[in-house]
């Protein structure tokens, strides 16, 4: 009998794995662009492909930018495994450090000093790096927009003392005659205006008390920083702050564009002090960018954004952000691995899938400098 | 009650009526019987809610074979298509590791309590840390394991430090339902096979765990199911991957309530949130089939008595 009970349990066991056996046939699904692999982008040849699997992690701000670039660079090279974890850039630079990840995205270059007196992010890279400097290589160009959801207000105008009052907390109604001089016409409610923030690390917030703090003419109390000091109340990432504006009347905050656009939220439009108010468009955020200089010099390709700009047409409010990875140091495969996708991410196939998504591209002046760093990585 | 009626020297003859209730009596058995059913209502209205929205969100990318068959690989949130199979072998394997781990432990550690330690300091001093790791957070199992595996060891993060932490939510779990099996088996079964000279490794392996078997069996699915849905763990110790990999030692690795979570940020975009609830449900449905199986290996493992 009970050899009979064995029996039974070993038919059940049996039975379950081999349901797990039939299951473990899966596979990838077909590139969705070509039905031909090998016929697309061939011709450029400079990338080659190399095979193994690369573990990225950062910035929220360009998630959508690499997975469209990493879905596009699989349709080229098929042997290659690109995983990114979007968990913010604070997070992608400490795991970049500490040796979980092969190279990080981040929305601000590694900072050189340390207000706490430890040590800093550019030399804890370069001890993971082997004693290599890791490069800041600026990538994605993404505008933030100030989005908001007021019933009965399609167009908001705002300028930069304005935005970092409402941030601070001391504009704290829609009605409010700072608002209203900039809005002649518009109906605004007289309701409190509830601000969004990222509660997580963000250079999203970084690039944008960034601009509070240059065209806020003093109105910004706070040092630019990952970690708000603003009013408001806190949401994770990107998407729980589109999502928290979505859901909430009223609100105001600060997203990547196209969070602002998914979301189908409203943009507001920036009086950068030229005269007209300037729409978030993908020209004129890249008019604002052709202002920016580099903040290093050599190989480090930091930029540094004039936000207090006043051209006629151009968006201030915009990030870049970078790729983080080692000049030298990294296992020989590892390094094939990363300039293989990184040069695909930076040559203009790369660069040209990115403005559908609400991205600007990179100059081409900046590109080819990106593009020449890559190379140099060994 | 009747005697003491009865006793009653003032009794007035009429017949006692025991068949009806007195009004105070009815409205009270009234009121209780409301009340049981209406807090039966309330628990059962979240869980139907909950099962309704899942299966009508979710069911339809499920009818799809690619679905079972296919990873996420080169499927941005805009893009449907694609499929959940990279998460699901992904979340079966930490399973069958963390299965593999815990359980020869559990028990061996519930045999240990109730056969051989029953009553002394080690056995009620380890009862006692069972019952402590029971209610140790999911997080904090997460943030031990890292520090040993990564922050000590210097390792990467991988699926196996997943099912490292898993082992320590999984182990109690099964351990005390083990235990609670072990002592419902009689202590007459042990007595008579003694009483013919059997030893006693020989009786726990041929009459006590046989016996319990069936519900040893359940202790171990009930336990698997719980850790399946673990999402902390997995968000510490191992980076989520949209490709397939079988490796546990080495990359990321998809799972199901990573990739709940990977998506879940991007619900404004319809493929990116029919994905969620796909995903929600297949989760589901896993920990259904488990618990199935469970039932039907108890079924058939029962000892029948003639």
């Amino acid at each position: 009998m009970s050899v009979n009970r064995l029996l039974r349990v070993g038919t059940v066991a049996v039975a379950s794995l081999g349901v797990l056996a039939l299951s473990a046939c899966g596979s990838d699904p077909e590139p969705s662009g070509s039905s031909n692999p090998s016929s697309g982008s061939s011709s450029t040849g400079a990338a080659d492909c190399p095979q193994g699997t690369l573990n990225a992690e950062g910035s929220s701000a360009q998630k959508n930018a690499i997975e469209e670039v990493i879905s596009k660079y699989n349709e080229k090279c098929a042997d290659v495994s690109v995983n990114y974890n979007a968990t913010g850039s604070g997070a992608g630079i400490k795991q970049f450090n500490a040796n979980q990840v092969d190279f990080a995205g981040s929305d601000s270059a590694l900072k050189t000093e340390n207000k706490d007196g430890g040590e800093t992010e550019a030399a804890a890279a370069a001890k993971r790096c082997q004693t290599n400097p890791a490069l800041n290589l600026p990538m994605v160009i993404g505008p933030v927009a100030i989005a908001y959801n007021v019933d009965g207000l399609p167009k908001l105008v705002l300028d930069g003392a304005t935005a970092a009052k409402i941030f601070q907390g001391d504009i704290k109604t829609w009605n409010d005659p700072a608002i209203a001089k900039l809005n002649t016409g518009a109906t605004l409610p007289s309701t409190p205006i509830s601000v969004f923030f990222r509660s997580d690390e963000s250079g999203t917030t970084e690039n944008f008390t960034k601009y509070l703090a240059a065209a806020g003419a003093g109105a910004w109390k706070g040092e630019p920083a990952k970690k708000w000091t603003g009013t408001g109340a806190g949401k994770e990432k990107s998407a729980g702050v589109a999502e928290g504006v979505k859901s909430t009347k009223n609100s105001i905050t600060y997203v990547e564009w196209s969070y602002a656009v998914d979301n189908k939220l409203g943009v507001a439009q920036i009086d950068n002090g030229s005269g007209a108010p300037v729409e978030l468009t993908a020209e004129s955020a890249g008019k604002a960018l052709a202002a920016a200089k580099p903040a290093g010099t050599g190989a480090d390709l930091a930029l540094k954004l004039d936000y207090a700009t006043k051209e006629a047409g151009a968006y201030p409010i915009i990030l870049v952000t970078y790729e983080i990875a080692c000049s030298k140091g990294l296992p020989a495969e590892k390094t094939a691995l990363v300039k293989s996708f990184l040069s695909y991410f930076a040559g203009k196939d790369g660069q040209a899938s990115l403005t559908e998504l609400n991205y600007a591209p990179l100059p081409e002046e900046i590109r080819t400098k990106v593009d020449a760093a890559i190379q140099s990585i060994s | 009650m009747t005697a003491i009626v009865e006793n009653k020297p003032a009794y007035d003859g009429k017949a006692l009526d025991l068949t009806g209730r007195s009004g105070a009596r009815a409205f009270k058995n009234t009121l209780a019987t409301v009340l049981i059913v209406l807090a039966f209502v309330i628990a059962i209205i979240p869980l139907v809610w909950i099962l309704w929205t899942v299966i009508s969100k979710g069911y339809h990318l499920l009818l799809n074979a690619e679905w079972w068959s296919q990873s996420q690989r080169g499927i941005t949130v805009r893009r449907e298509g694609g499929g959940a199979y990279h998460a699901i072998m992904g979340t079966l394997i930490m399973a069958l590791i963390t299965a593999a781990i815990a359980v020869p432990i559990a028990i061996l550690g519930a045999v240990y309590l109730v056969e051989y330690g029953k009553g002394t300091k080690v056995a009620r001093a380890v009862s006692f840390m069972i019952d402590i790791l029971t209610g140790v957070p999911s997080i904090v199992a997460a943030l031990f394991i890292y520090a040993v595996w990564i922050t000590v060891f210097g390792f990467n993060r991988v699926g196996f430090a997943v099912s490292l932490s898993l082992v320590l939510l999984m182990l109690p779990v099964v351990l005390r339902s083990t235990e609670e099996m072990l002592k419902l088996v009689p202590d007459e079964l042990r007595e008579a096979s003694y009483a013919l000279g059997v030893p006693k490794w020989k009786t726990i392996l041929k009459v006590v765990v046989p016996t319990a078997f069936g519900g040893i069996i359940t202790g171990v699915m009930l336990g698997l199911a719980r850790v399946m849905g673990e999402t902390a763990p997995l968000l510490i110790l191992v980076g989520y991957s949209k490709n397939i990999n079988l490796n546990p030692f080495e990359g990321f690795m998809g799972a199901l309530p990573t990739m709940i979570n990977q998506d879940r940020t991007e619900l404004a975009l319809q493929p990116a949130a029919d994905r969620v609830w796909a995903a929600a449900l297949t989760l589901i449905l896993l920990v259904l089939a488990l618990n199935l199986l469970a039932r039907l290996v108890a079924r058939f493992s029962t000892i029948k008595s003639k």
